[in-house]
């Protein structure tokens, strides 16, 4: 026998019950049951942004991942050129995106290859500073008082100095243009934002009930914080890591772009920028355009997304 | 409320602290130190060099050698140092203080190492063209921000409202140097139009700042600011679209809360006309927040065109902070971070003291 149950998302959900079986008395339901994190996917699907701003990042990962392998040019060989045009050609049938001045380097491929780097350190900061600011927030809103007041303050102190600046100066002065040391440097200087997020949903969170039977049950600090609360805090978090992802990667293009991040003989979309500006009166317009609507592209694909999540996993958060 | 500013005043020490232990760590990072200069000279010995490290304290270990760019620690006895210094003349009677001189907390920022101008200057230098730019910017995007933001709150979901999230959905993605370098390609490199960069133009007036320049600034005024104006419309316009985003944001959804309270509808519905209940009672509650959040962008006017300044080379503070760290310029660098942070932390607190004498309901503990 079937029965249609209207759930509170508005779609009917079909439950399959056992018709009654000689001798066992008609109780037990078996219902689909849904964790929240497919309730959250089901929310999202329906987010139409959401979806269109997953598919633009998911695409520039895909042209990341697969692209170098399907262009006729590879990056490390500068292509011999039969006539060298300083101001570098508008775009083409052999060069969509038209070719660089100077060294004649094909945009297209600049700009292809280079989304391997400007992503990786995009994610890649953006995770290892969420993870850092979650275990900072975490412990100083779980453990509260002079802990709590202690990190804080260094949050204050971090949040007070022009971040761009000493970012910077530190890649100037450690990054030795290798990529892992950028990536790691703006985790580093990127996690104060996520910490006061995490401390402000420990605060609250650290008073419900099952943390006090955790608790109760013996649990020590560390397993309350990682295991029984955290998980609870990952909505918000995951929000302000996807909106991450975008910032760094346009702060990173940035700091590449003057020299100071990734080493030029690297391709990031900074770098492949960077070289523009000495051939900028000459009116090549094709040369930084490519780089930067791969950007924009990733980043209003991440902001979409981001935005789309927000509304999926807290709805009740909803403007 | 005296009470609280107090509070809040002494609470802003020991994060100025913090800050300068930061600012003093960049230093420690940076390769070579202040004797890497003289590596590459064969006339100077290794007892120079030691020599050299200890006329300027480099022996000492390296909280002494804080304590002492701090200014805390010196000739004279410990925390006597920090106290103001030097000799002040009160109508004939001079007075000697008992303080040090020199040292970050009396305002002693060092010597630049590549023109061993002061930092002081250097800084005092840059400041008017950084104000000059970002303040214009400012005042643009706050009033464009204010108008559309509470347009579009007002009208909600219209067309309009769409087109301005759109367009801040836009500026958020913009990078800013991309902007400033297609902008400069496009009115500099290939209409010709507009100055791809710099302040003045040099085959004309004399460098800005100097006193040539002022000179020419008074016998030809029209010329002189209508060259200023063609050298800021594309950073400024830069500027503006990026920034616009946040505040345009922030000033709709301040006046959509506004619109959304009781007394609004008890307005409406004793029959004020709709002009006054968006104008008197929605507008000016809803400025309450959005007057701290313009407290918290004053920063901004120091730091925040760095990028723009860096593109279109701008003489400014973002300029000579990407001039100084080419060059290894440590002083100059640690200077204006001190000086940023500075006014930083003072916006901050400007934007709570502000926030709690325009809205009563604050509580103060």
């Amino acid at each position: 026998m079937d029965r249609n149950i209207d759930t509170l998302l508005g779609e009917p959900v079909v439950i399959d019950l056992p018709g009654p079986e000689p001798g066992i008395p008609d109780f037990e339901v078996q219902l689909e049951s849904l964790s929240q994190w497919r309730l959250a996917w089901r929310r999202f699907k329906r987010h139409r942004l959401a979806m269109v701003g997953a598919a633009m990042f998911l695409g520039m990962c895909a042209v990341a991942i697969i692209g170098p392998f399907l262009l006729p040019y590879n990056f490390y060989t500068i292509p011999a050129v039969d006539k060298v045009v300083y101001a570098g050609r508008p775009p083409s049938l052999a060069h969509l995106f038209g070719e660089t001045g100077g060294l004649q380097r094909d945009v297209l491929t600049l700009v292809v290859n280079g989304a391997r780097l400007s992503l990786l350190i995009g994610v890649g900061a953006s995770v290892f500073s969420a993870i850092l600011g979650a275990m900072v927030g975490g412990i100083a809103g779980y453990f509260g008082g002079w802990i709590d007041n202690l990190l804080m303050r260094i949050v204050d102190i971090m949040l007070s100095l022009p971040l761009l600046f000493v970012i910077l100066v530190v890649s100037k002065f450690l990054g030795n243009g290798n990529w892992y040391m950028i990536m790691a440097i703006f985790a580093v200087f990127g996690w104060q934002g996520i910490s006061r997020l995490v401390r402000s949903l420990f605060l609250s969170l650290r008073e419900e009930d099952y943390v006090d039977a955790a608790r109760a049950a013996g649990v020590g600090d560390l397993r309350i914080i990682f295991r029984h609360i955290l998980p609870n805090a990952m909505s918000p978090i995951i929000v302000a890591m996807t909106l991450g992802v975008a910032s760094v990667i346009i702060s990173e293009a940035f700091v590449s772009f003057l020299g100071f991040g990734v080493q030029v003989t690297q391709p990031t979309w900074g770098n492949v920028l960077s070289n523009s500006l000495n051939f900028i009166t000459l009116g090549n317009w094709w040369w930084p355009l490519f780089p930067g609507l791969a950007i924009i592209v990733t980043v209003l694909g991440i902001n979409f997304m981001g935005d789309g999540l927000r509304d999926a996993l807290d709805p009740r958060a909803k403007e | 409320m005296t009470k609280y500013a107090v509070r809040r005043l002494l609470q802003a020490i020991p994060v100025l602290l913090g800050i300068s232990v930061i600012i003093y760590s960049i230093l420690l990072i940076a390769p070579g130190g202040p004797e890497a200069r003289f590596a590459q000279n064969p006339r100077i010995t290794a007892a120079q060099i030691a020599a050299f490290r200890h006329r300027w304290g480099l022996d000492q270990p390296i909280p002494v050698q804080y304590c002492m760019w701090l200014g805390v620690c010196g000739d004279k006895p410990f925390l006597i140092n920090a106290l103001p210094g030097g000799t002040i003349d009160l109508a004939g009677v001079r007075i000697e203080l008992p303080g040090g001189d020199n040292g970050v907390l009396h305002g002693d920022l060092g010597y630049s190492s590549t023109d061993g101008r002061s930092v002081a200057a250097v800084i005092g230098d840059r400041l008017p063209a950084t104000l000059i730019l970002a303040g214009t910017a400012w005042v643009i995007w706050v009033i464009i921000a204010f108008i559309s933001g509470v347009y579009a709150a007002v009208r909600r979901y219209s067309l309009f409202d769409s087109a301005i999230t759109i367009f801040n959905y836009a500026g958020l993605a913009f990078p800013t140097f991309w902007l400033g370098i297609m902008l400069i390609t496009i009115f500099a490199g290939t209409l010709h139009v507009l100055p791809a960069g710099g302040m003045w133009n040099v085959r004309v007036v004399p460098p800005f700042g100097t006193p040539d320049y002022w000179a020419y600034f008074g016998t030809h005024p029209l010329a002189a600011l209508g060259d200023l104006g063609t050298h800021l419309i594309l950073p400024v316009f830069t500027l503006v679209v990026v920034s616009i985003a946040y505040d345009s944001r922030f000033v709709r959804s301040s006046m959509l809360d506004a619109l959304n309270q009781d007394y609004i509808r008890t307005a409406r519905a004793k029959g004020v006309p709709e002009r006054t209940v968006i104008f008197k009672h929605a507008l000016r509650n809803a400025l309450l927040p959005v007057i701290t959040n313009l407290g918290l962008e004053i920063p901004f006017l120091f730091t925040g065109a760095f990028v723009t300044e860096t593109i279109f080379s701008w003489p400014g503070m973002g300029y000579q902070f990407i001039l100084s760290t080419g060059n290894y310029d440590y002083p100059v660098l640690m200077g204006l971070l001190s000086v940023t942070a500075l006014v930083t932390v003072f916006a901050n607190l400007l934007a709570d003291l502000m926030y709690a004498v325009v809205d009563p309901r604050v509580r103060y503990d």
